[in-house]
C-alpha cells in the first residue's frame, strides 16, 4: 500500500493551501474532489446539493487547512469529516426551511440496498484506519452493513432507520449491534 | 460505574457513541463519563476514528466542472476584496498632498473616448488618495482618480484583466439607476459568447447585473441597493445571452476590480 506517499503529498498541499496557495488547492481539488463529491453525494442524495456541499467544504478546506496538522488525522480523513458535517448542516438547513429531504433519501436508499458488494475503494487515497475498517466491513453481512454505513453517513436514530429503509425498529437495533461487534472484535486486530 | 474497569462495555459504548447510534440520556451519561476519565476519552477518540473510515469508503464521483469554476471564482473574489478592504483603509489612512499630473497624461487617449469630463484640480489629490499599494498599477489608478473626479456619478469600477490592463469601465449614476459599461481594452468575445456582469458581495455568492451585448458602450438599470456596499465587480464569460444569477458564474472570469464610492 503506497497511502504513506500520498498522504505525505496530501499534506504538503495543505500547508500550502494554509498560505494560501491557490495552485495547491486546485491540486488538492483534481485528486481529492470525486471523493468528496462521492461522500457529500450519499449523503445529500440529490447532485445539486452535493455540488453546494462540495463547494462549501472546499472553501472550508480552503480557508482552515491552517488547523489541520493540530487535528493529527490522516489528510482525507480531516477533509472527510468536513464534507460530511457540511452536508449534514446542510440537510439540517433544509429540514429547517421545511423541504421535503426524506422523500429524496428513499430514492437513495432503495438504489443502494439490493448491492451486496462492500463499495471498491481508492487504496491509494484512503487512510488506514479507513482500509482496516473496509476489510472489517467486508466481513458483515450485508443489511448491517448498509445500516450501520448509513447511521454514520447520514446521522440517522434507529427510529430514523426503521422508518426509511421501512425495516422493524428490532430488526435494525439487532443489525446495529451485531455489526458493531463484529466490527469491535475485527478492528481490535488492527489496532 | 466505572466503565474503564469494564473494557469491553467500555469498547461497546463508544462505538455505539461514535457511530451516532448512542442516543438521549445514554449519550448524556456517556459523555460525562468520557469528561471524567481519561480512559473513556481515549475509547471514544479511537472510536470515532475508526467510524470516520466511513466518509472515506463512499463510491466516488466526478463533480461537474462548474463547481471548481465557482469555487475558483469566490476565493478569487474574497482574496481580492481583502486586497481591496487593505487598500481603503490604508488609503483613508494616509490622504497625502498631490505629487502632480505626470503618469496619467500618457492614458489620455485612452479617456478620450470615455466622454468624461474631469475636473482637473481634484484629481491628483484623488489619485494620491487612491493609492492602493501599488497593487492595482498606474494605470487603473489613475483611471480611477479621473472617473472619481465627474460630476453625477457616485461608484466607479475599472475592470482589468489579470495583466491589470483596463479593459472596462463601469459608473454608476444612482439618481437615474443607470449602470455603464464601456469596453476599453481589445477584448472581443466569440460570437456564441456573452459577457456577463456580477456584483461579488462581502457575503453569499455573485450577483448577475446583466449581460453585454456587441457594443462598446452598454447601460443597464440597476437599483442602488445591488451597487451599494459592493466591494468588486466582475466579469465572467458565459454562454450566449448569460446565465442565471443564483448558479453563480460557470465560466472563467476575464475582469474584475474594486467598486468605489465617490466620497466627495
Amino acid at each position: 500500500m503506497n497511502s504513506e506517499t500520498t498522504d505525505t503529498e496530501l499534506i504538503t498541499l495543505l500547508d500550502r493551501v494554509a498560505n494560501k496557495d491557490h495552485l495547491a488547492l486546485k491540486a488538492l481539488y483534481d485528486c481529492c474532489s470525486a471523493q468528496l463529491y462521492g461522500l457529500a453525494l450519499r449523503v445529500v442524495s440529490n447532485r445539486e446539493w452535493a455540488e453546494d456541499v462540495l463547494q462549501d467544504a472546499t472553501l472550508n478546506i480552503w480557508r482552515a487547512a491552517g488547523d489541520y496538522r493540530a487535528s493529527l488525522s490522516p489528510p482525507m480523513a480531516w477533509m472527510g469529516l468536513i464534507v460530511r458535517s457540511r452536508a449534514l448542516d446542510f440537510l439540517r438547513r433544509r429540514k429547517a426551511e421545511g423541504s421535503q429531504v426524506t422523500q429524496e433519501l428513499d430514492d437513495t436508499l432503495a438504489q443502494t440496498l439490493p448491492g451486496d458488494a462492500p463499495n471498491p475503494m481508492d487504496k491509494a487515497l484512503a487512510s488506514e484506519q479507513a482500509w482496516a475498517l473496509h476489510q472489517c466491513l467486508g466481513q458483515l453481512d450485508h443489511g448491517p452493513r448498509e445500516v450501520v454505513s448509513l447511521a454514520y453517513i447520514r446521522d440517522l436514530s434507529h427510529n430514523d432507520l426503521a422508518r426509511q429503509l421501512r425495516l422493524p425498529l428490532g430488526t435494525v437495533k439487532t443489525w446495529i449491534r451485531r455489526g458493531l461487534e463484529q466490527l469491535r472484535l475485527c478492528m481490535a486486530r488492527f489496532a | 460505574m466505572n466503565l474503564s474497569h469494564t473494557p469491553e462495555l467500555l469498547d461497546r459504548l463508544a462505538g455505539a457513541y461514535a457511530l451516532g447510534t448512542l442516543r438521549g440520556g445514554a449519550r448524556r451519561r456517556f459523555e460525562v463519563l468520557a469528561r471524567e476519565s481519561a480512559v473513556v476519552r481515549a475509547a471514544a477518540l479511537i472510536w470515532q476514528a475508526r467510524i470516520a473510515g466511513l466518509n472515506e469508503l463512499q463510491p466516488a464521483a466526478l463533480p461537474p466542472p462548474a463547481v471548481w469554476t465557482r469555487i475558483d471564482n469566490l476565493i478569487k473574489g474574497e482574496t481580492g476584496a481583502q486586497a481591496m478592504q487593505d487598500a481603503r483603509l490604508a488609503a483613508a489612512a494616509s490622504r497625502a498632498p498631490a505629487q502632480g499630473l505626470g503618469g496619467w497624461l500618457q492614458s489620455l487617449p485612452l479617456w478620450r473616448g470615455a466622454a468624461i469630463a474631469g475636473a482637473f484640480a481634484t484629481v491628483a489629490a484623488v489619485s494620491v488618495g487612491l493609492n492602493l499599494r501599488g497593487q492595482m498599477g498606474n494605470e487603473i489608478q489613475q483611471l480611477q482618480a479621473k472617473l472619481l473626479a465627474t460630476p453625477q456619478i457616485e461608484y466607479v469600477a475599472v475592470l482589468a484583466d489579470d495583466k491589470l490592463a483596463a479593459s472596462m469601465l463601469v459608473t454608476f449614476d444612482p439618481k437615474n439607476r443607470r449602470l455603464t459599461l464601456q469596453r476599453v481594452g481589445a477584448y472581443q468575445e466569440a460570437n456564441d459568447r456573452s459577457l456577463q456582469l456580477w456584483a461579488l458581495p462581502p457575503a453569499g455568492g455573485p450577483k448577475s447585473l446583466g449581460v453585454l451585448g456587441g457594443d462598446r458602450v452598454l447601460r443597464l438599470t440597476a437599483a442602488e441597493g445591488d451597487v451599494k456596499e459592493v466591494p468588486a465587480l466582475a466579469i465572467s464569460l458565459e454562454p450566449k445571452g448569460g446565465v442565471p444569477s443564483a448558479g453563480g458564474p460557470t465560466g472563467p472570469v476575464l475582469f474584475k476590480g474594486a467598486l468605489i464610492q465617490k466620497l466627495l
